[in-house]
């Protein structure tokens, strides 16, 4: 317990470290990091809207976030979740447009192919990890890439809408996510992220299975010694991992834009990764820190007209997080880099 | 602060016969008291050990004459002065050296980078590298303490490592070496040579304090033994006054027997048989060649050899973890080479792994959940896939008293206890298994010996209940003390087997150095 509580003080500190460098930074361009923050803090809650808004920028980071929550806890980085994103935002958005079916059916249908889809792309750099060993991070970096160009290439030459922009067509009225009010685009898709990283808590602390990977995450040797099949369970961690980042690009497209457009949902999957390792792999943790993000995104969008600063000093903050937070693992194992603390003390 | 060098000091000093004194000293950490009133004093020239278990407070007493920690009450005599030792400067420049029991090497630089970090050789302000490995060569070779200046530290094993910790301090001027622990990560050979370098220290007139919990070690290097208990010190002595049985008695406070145990001959059914086992090493070179022998029920058939002799491999094999390149291992009927790990398990291995904090348990996790491993899927730890934390917890409390676990609680961090106690953590959950074989790697490696003497009592108890047993250890003491027959290993063969009771040290250390019995004098086995 008390374990968790330093890890997790440690990471407000980090927090605090980055936006504070984030303030010196805003004064360095002759802008009040005050006022910064607190139209950040407007942006982000000023009235119900708003505040609407950022949980609409929360929910894909929340999603994909416990997407890489389920890989970390199993030991798998995925790092591929915005391909995964991205393919899942496609596949359903096909099952839209294409494939009619009735109300209710239509939306679910739509949802389990994106999650096959997501499951689908990871499959490959999965294989190769169990198979040969490929390092997980590199494969699945570089398999994002090749997810953003496929969809852009399915969309421009095999499926775009007539005389529009880089974009399918709408997907029909059946297969869209309800949204949850009517001043906003806020849906289906949050409630689902909330259940999803419930139960995916409740997963790894309660249930067999779930145990048997959490060892295969933090002793992988242990858990081999004590017959649980390493392999196997890393593949299916991956695959897991890449279902849920396809769910994140489902929920997207029917929920949200309902329709796939090119450069769709930019980095989400990113910010979902970053959000999971700041919150230690806890998905309960991952719904503060997605909150978090999701508020930075959305407060930017009045930086620009209200402050001198660039919506890109969210970036920046986000970037010294990640150092920060960085910065705290390799201290916290400075000791192990020493070669006499490599054994155990007897 | 006098400006001589430390070998000046020493031969100034000539009248003082003590190089080290420290009177009265007691050091507390809070409210708990870990070193009381203690008063020792080292003769210049002698290897003097000092020996107690885990926590006696033999860290606590270096740092504190180090310079590292300041005492709360006592004084610090060095080469016949009183000094306050105020820090490792002070220390240094009276001539102290410690080597630490977990080392504090760059990785990414070289030797000579290593050995003069801090006080670095410049010309014209740049570090002159050149000069550095020229003096660490000379160093080494004075020394004999054989490494490559050039070399990077990460490369290198933990013997040369220590080497290069050794070397830090003599370069610094050291005539009186600390080393805490320094055997507990070499090797049986590794350990030879650092004691061959310690006698040639007090040969030149040098001095070397030595913390151990070996006592064999101990017997076999030391001039003068200190023993510390619970923080307090028991007695200083010549090594040549004492015995084994004496130094355990001091350090433990009660009598601890490794004699033999005593047993009824039990001639159970064969549980294993292994049949022409070979198996390679991580580097694809035969490590385990034409293994055959049998393990019968109510039997403890003991393992010997040298480290690194295939007994690794000979375990991983039988554990599932390691694939055999021709032979079998039949446990009840199935052959162990072609099952998985949880296959094995399954029909019926236990197993208390050798390297305990890599496989053995997941250290950053509970003693329940440590316990959980293996269980998982089972009732009453889980129905239906759902895991019943209570029952774990219960599980552990239980085994806490049984098995006499150290711990605050059943969610204490499994790394957060001592090594002993750790060892019982992965035996009570591996003997509680209801496996028929029980392969039991390195039973008290690293472990106390009050808790050692426990340990041998619990692998007795299985032995009564009627399992087959196979202890691997390179601790011979250990496997006359528990074996029923004594196989011995060299160069991944079985060089012969000996009887339990009629067990003589001298035909089983000639195997294990890879001679024939019988024609022991000129053959060597291939
Ligand atoms: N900095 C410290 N703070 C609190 N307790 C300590 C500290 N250092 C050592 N101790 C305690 O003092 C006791 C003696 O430790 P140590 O000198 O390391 O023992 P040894 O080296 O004989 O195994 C142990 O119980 C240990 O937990
Ligand atoms: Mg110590």
């Amino acid at each position: 317990m008390s374990d968790k509580l330093r890890a997790f003080s440690g990471q407000i500190v980090a927090v605090l470290i980055a936006l504070a460098m984030g303030a010196v930074i805003i004064m360095l361009i002759d802008e009040s990091p005050i006022k910064v923050f607190m139209t950040l803090m407007r942006g982000a809650f000023g009235d119900q809207a708003k505040i609407a808004g950022t949980l609409l920028q929360t929910t894909p980071i929340l999603i994909c976030g416990i997407a890489a929550c389920i890989g970390l806890r199993g030991g798998m980085f995925n790092v591929g979740i915005e391909g995964q994103l991205f393919l899942g935002g496609f596949a359903a958005a096909w099952v839209g447009f294409a494939m009619p079916l009735p109300a209710g059916l239509h939306v679910v249908v739509a949802m389990a192919v994106a999650v096959i889809a997501g499951a689908a792309w990871v499959s490959i750099p999965a294989f190769f990890r169990v198979r040969y060993g490929t390092n997980e991070v590199v494969s699945t970096i570089l398999s994002n890439y090749v997810a953003v160009l496929l969809t852009s290439y399915l969309t421009i030459f095999l499926f775009k809408r007539p005389g529009g922009w880089s974009e399918t067509p709408p997907i029909l009225a059946t297969a869209y996510l309800p949204e949850l009010f009517a001043f906003s685009r806020l849906n289906w898709g949050l409630i689902i992220g909330l259940v999803l990283a419930l139960f995916v808590a409740w997963f790894f602390r309660h249930t067999a299975k779930g145990y048997s990977i959490s060892m295969v995450g933090s002793a992988p040797k242990f858990a081999e010694y004590g017959g649980i099949d390493v392999k196997r369970q890393g593949f299916l961690v991956l695959l897991a991992s890449g279902a849920v980042g396809g769910l994140a690009g489902g929920i997207e497209t029917l929920g949200v834009h309902h329709r796939f457009m090119e450069g769709f949902a930019p980095g989400f999957g990113f910010d979902g990764l970053i959000a999971a390792l700041l919150a230690n792999g806890s998905p309960i943790g991952t719904i503060v820190t997605a909150l978090f993000f999701g508020a930075l995104r959305n407060g930017s969008l009045l930086l620009e007209t209200d402050t001198n600063a660039s919506r890109e000093i969210i970036t920046v903050i986000q970037a010294l997080i990640i150092l920060s937070v960085s910065a705290q693992v390799l201290m916290k194992r400075r000791g192990d880099s020493t070669a006499g603390e490599r054994r155990w003390k007897f | 602060m006098s400006t001589t060098s430390p070998a000046m000091t020493a031969r100034e000093a000539g009248p003082a016969e003590t190089a080290v004194e420290l009177i009265g000293v007691t050091k507390r950490f809070g409210a708990f008291v870990a070193n009381e009133d203690v008063s020792l004093s080292v003769k210049r020239g002698e290897i003097h050990a000092i020996i107690g278990e885990n926590g006696a407070g033999k860290t606590t007493l270096m740092n504190i004459l180090f310079g590292l920690l300041q005492p709360d009450e006592g004084k610090i005599v060095l080469n016949g002065k009183e000094t306050v030792v105020t820090d490792p400067a002070t220390a240094i420049d009276a001539g102290l050296g410690m080597v630490h029991q977990h080392f504090k090497l760059v990785p990414s630089l070289s030797v000579a980078d290593n050995v003069f970090l801090g006080m670095e050789i410049r010309r014209n302000g740049l570090i002159d590298h050149r000069a550095q490995v020229e003096k660490t060569r000379e160093l080494s070779e004075r020394f004999g303490l054989k490494v490559d200046p050039e070399e990077r530290v990460s490369l290198l094993s933990v013997g040369i490592e220590q080497r290069i910790e050794i070397l830090k301090v003599l370069a610094r001027g050291a005539r009186t070496i600390i080393l805490d622990e320094p055997t507990a990560v070499l090797t049986p050979q590794e350990s030879r040579e650092l004691f061959q370098t310690l006698r040639g220290f007090v040969a030149g007139g040098m001095t070397v304090i030595f913390i151990s919990h070996h006592l064999e070690e101990v017997m076999e290097v030391s001039d003068t033994v200190t023993v510390l208990r619970h923080g307090k010190h028991v007695a200083t002595q010549p090594t040549a006054e004492l015995t084994k049985a004496d130094m355990v008695r001091m350090m433990v406070g009660r009598d601890v027997s490794f004699d033999r145990r005593p047993r009824d001959k039990t001639g159970g059914k064969v549980v294993l048989e292994v049949k022409n086992l070979w198996a390679r090493d991580d580097r694809h070179l035969p490590a385990l060649r034409d293994a055959s022998f049998t393990v019968r029920s109510g039997e403890i058939v003991g393992i010997a050899g040298v480290a690194g002799n295939g007994q690794t491999e000979l375990a991983e094999v039988l554990s599932g973890l390691r694939p055999a390149s021709h032979g079998s291992a039949l446990l009840k009927d199935s052959d162990l080479t072609t099952l998985s790990t949880s296959a094995i398990r399954q029909t019926g291995l236990a197993h208390v792994p050798g390297d305990r904090l890599v496989r053995g348990v997941d250290g950053s996790a509970s003693i329940s959940s440590n316990l959980l491993m293996g269980r998982q899927f089972k009732a009453p730890w889980s129905r239906n896939g759902v895991l019943d934390w209570r029952a774990a917890a219960n599980q552990a409390v239980e085994m806490i008293k049984r098995f006499d676990i150290r711990a605050r609680g059943p969610e204490d961090t499994v790394k957060r206890l001592s090594g002993g106690n750790i060892q019982k953590v992965v035996l009570a959950r591996e003997f509680t298994n209801d496996a028929d074989f029980l392969l039991v790697d390195q039973p008290t490696r690293g472990v106390d010996i009050g808790a050692q003497e426990s340990i041998h009592d619990e692998i007795m108890r299985q032995r009564a209940a009627g399992r087959a047993v196979l202890v691997i250890s390179v601790q011979l003491d250990e496997l006359l003390t528990l074996a029923d027959r004594i196989l011995v290993m060299f160069n991944g063969r079985i060089m012969g087997e000996v009887d339990g009771d009629s067990a003589d040290s001298e035909r089983i250390g000639m195997m294990m150095a890879g001679l024939q019995p019988g024609n022991a004098s000129d053959e060597v086995a291939s």
